[in-house]
């Protein structure tokens, strides 16, 4: 992929002239660090990754797929801001591309796709991992960004990875200067982000430690809002208190931690355990997801050990469970 | 028209559904009832339809007929949709979407006889076998029905009941007859057990089961003593579902997507599987 040197003085000159046309989006220190939207490039904050990730801006904690009013039913009209996302690190990125290929590629989600449509994606590589519980290294991530920037102290590198990305490039040519080579795989990569030893786990699913992981389990469902891939959803109708003919139908994140997620009519939950709700999403991030599309969903950020309460930590429970398959062999 | 804007390929909105007209409502028992709707669409059976009234919800319901002009959908009044459901009346607008999921793949099974095994609100999908199979007569063999029931006042379908045990093999059971009321030469008993004592071998036959899981687990277990080959067996299975597509997650039986990949399953598929 082509590449370019920018300095970071220009770098605020480029932003400030993006923020003319979009809304800039990107990672904002306050008391934990979130995506925003900036308009002051100094508030931006590329010291740690985000405890939050991007996902709300394509797919909202809640949104309304129609309206009603009676038997009649309107779909609002998608107007979302074009969005220059910056500072997305190669996990969020990664994550975007997962649930590409669950809203777009397969369920030809409109609402998803509206909010993808006119957005940029400009990554930051991580130099080394910004957190202890990363492990995006193991998880073999794909080079998928319209920019990515190298931080390099007075200047960025910046590795086009798309028409999209070229175009802003050749629309702010004074500002970037060809690079003489390209970025190096050595470059790329991310040292000390490689802690899960293993990410095939097909074989560990009646192994008795996944037990051991979740004796702390508070089912709070921290780990599923804070993951940037997960897409578990319900659909729940809303109607106004003055007129109940009139509300909307909305989709609202869903954590399948909670015995809610299997409950059917009648009350019978299918996971009951926490122990089986725990497996579930370890496999649905690591198996079921690659059985239908070919790639994991985990991408490796962490966020989902980082913010849970309890801290259970599923990458040294699968590394503890290998260990103790060597000692059978 | 001449300044009739180029229209924008517009793809289906896969979440909003239809309006259909109720063009009758059936009283099965004193909590199920049957719903003919005005939705002409090309189906198989087995198939699921997501109906829903505005304001209470959305839930997946299978279609228990087969025709391309109407379908018929039998319920139970468990859940909020299906409580708001019960007073709908002819002449009523419902919204409903689909038809989705994997039904059962009847073309494949040509040639074969069919031994199907049902029990209260499960025998409905197996109606629109047999519906199917009425409407392609000389495609199948011999058909057996083994139903059982709550008690004989969970009977549904009492209309078919004559034609049933005229044009199949029909057995039928109920759990318990405390009244000793008169039900259709219904045996008191489980319907698993009548199915052990039939006397059946696996040649030719394919079997679909629909029921309560306790059911489905003992008719498997019984039917491959019998010596039935996994892939002869078909079962039908129940999830929590909102979209309906494969994408919100709900339904999924490890990597499988109950709306999707079933909700009829060919047993080998998801064997073992219990209650993930």
């Amino acid at each position: 992929m082509e590449c370019f040197r920018i300095e970071k003085t220009d770098f605020e000159v480029f932003l400030l002239g993006l923020m003319k046309g979009h809304q800039v989006v990107a990672p904002v220190k306050r008391d934990l660090v979130r995506f925003e939207s900036v308009e002051d490039v100094k508030d931006i904050f590329l010291g740690e990754r985000s405890f939050f990730p991007a996902k709300k801006y394509f797919f909202p904690q809640e949104e309304v797929l129609f309206r009603f009013d009676g038997m009649s039913v309107e779909v609002p009209v998608f107007h979302r801001p074009k969005r220059v996302f910056f500072g997305l690190r190669r996990c969020d990125l990664n994550a975007i591309k997962h649930q590409d290929l669950v809203f777009l590629q397969d369920a030809h989600d409109p609402y998803y796709a509206a909010a993808r449509e006119h957005s940029l994606l400009l990554g930051y590589h991580c130099e080394t991992a910004p957190s202890e519980y990363c492990f995006c290294d193991s998880m073999d991530l794909a080079e998928f960004f319209d920019l990515m920037f190298y931080d390099r102290g007075e200047y960025y590198l910046v590795e086009v990875g798309s028409e999209k990305g070229k175009g802003l490039v050749d629309d702010h040519s004074g500002l970037f200067r060809r690079f003489h080579r390209l970025i190096s795989q050595m470059e790329k990569r991310i040292p000390g982000a490689d802690r899960l030893e293993r990410k095939e786990i097909g074989g560990l699913y009646d192994h008795p430690d996944w037990k051991k992981g979740v004796d702390q389990c508070l089912s709070c469902g921290a780990c599923t809002a804070l993951c940037p891939t997960c897409y578990c959803f319900e659909i729940k109708d809303e109607v106004g208190l003055a007129d109940v003919k009139k509300g909307s139908r909305n989709r609202k994140w869903s954590s399948c931690q909670l015995q809610e997620f299997t409950r059917v009519a009648g009350g019978h939950v299918f996971r009951e355990k926490r122990e089986e709700r725990f497996k579930h999403r370890i496999f649905h991030q690591l198996e079921y997801f690659r059985e239908k599309y070919g790639v994991d969903l985990c991408v490796g950020c962490g966020r989902c050990i980082e913010g849970c309460p309890t801290r259970i930590d599923f990458v040294e429970l699968i590394n503890g469970m290998k260990m103790d398959e060597k000692k059978d062999v | 028209m001449f300044r009739r804007k180029a229209k924008k390929k517009v793809e289906k909105n896969p979440y909003v559904p239809g309006p259909c007209t109720v063009l009758d409502v059936f009283k099965e028992t004193g909590d199920t009832f049957s719903i003919k709707l005005d939705m002409k669409i090309d189906h198989d059976p087995g198939q699921f339809v997501q109906v829903s009234i505005p304001g209470i919800g959305e839930c997946p319901i299978s279609i228990c007929s087969d025709s391309r002009e109407f379908i018929m959908l039998n319920i139970r009044a468990v859940g909020n949709v299906t409580k708001a459901l019960e007073k709908v009346k002819a002449g009523d607008v419902l919204l409903v979407r689909g038809p989705y999921g994997k039904g059962y793949l009847m073309d494949r099974l040509k040639g074969n006889e069919i031994i199907m095994v049902g029990g209260g609100c499960g025998i409905a999908p197996l109606k629109g076998i047999i519906e199917y199979v009425k409407n392609h007569r000389d495609d199948y063999r011999d058909v057996h029905l083994f139903f059982g029931y709550r008690s004989p006042k969970d009977i549904i379908f009492r209309r078919e009941l004559e034609d049933w045990r005229n044009s199949y093999n029909l057995t039928m059971t109920v759990d318990k007859n405390e009244e000793n009321v008169f039900c259709h030469d219904a045996d008191v008993g489980f319907i698993t057990d009548a199915l052990k004592n039939s006397g059946l071998d696996n040649e030719n036959k394919v079997v679909f089961l629909c029921g309560p899981p306790i059911m489905m687990k003992i008719a498997v277990k019984i039917l491959l003593d019998k010596g039935f080959h996994d892939d002869q067996i078909f079962v039908s299975s129940e999830r929590l579902m909102y979209c309906g597509i494969g994408v919100c997650c709900h339904c999924m039986i490890r990597g499988k997507y109950t709306c999707v990949d079933g909700p009829v399953f060919r047993y080998d598929e998801i064997k073992g599987y219990g209650n993930d």
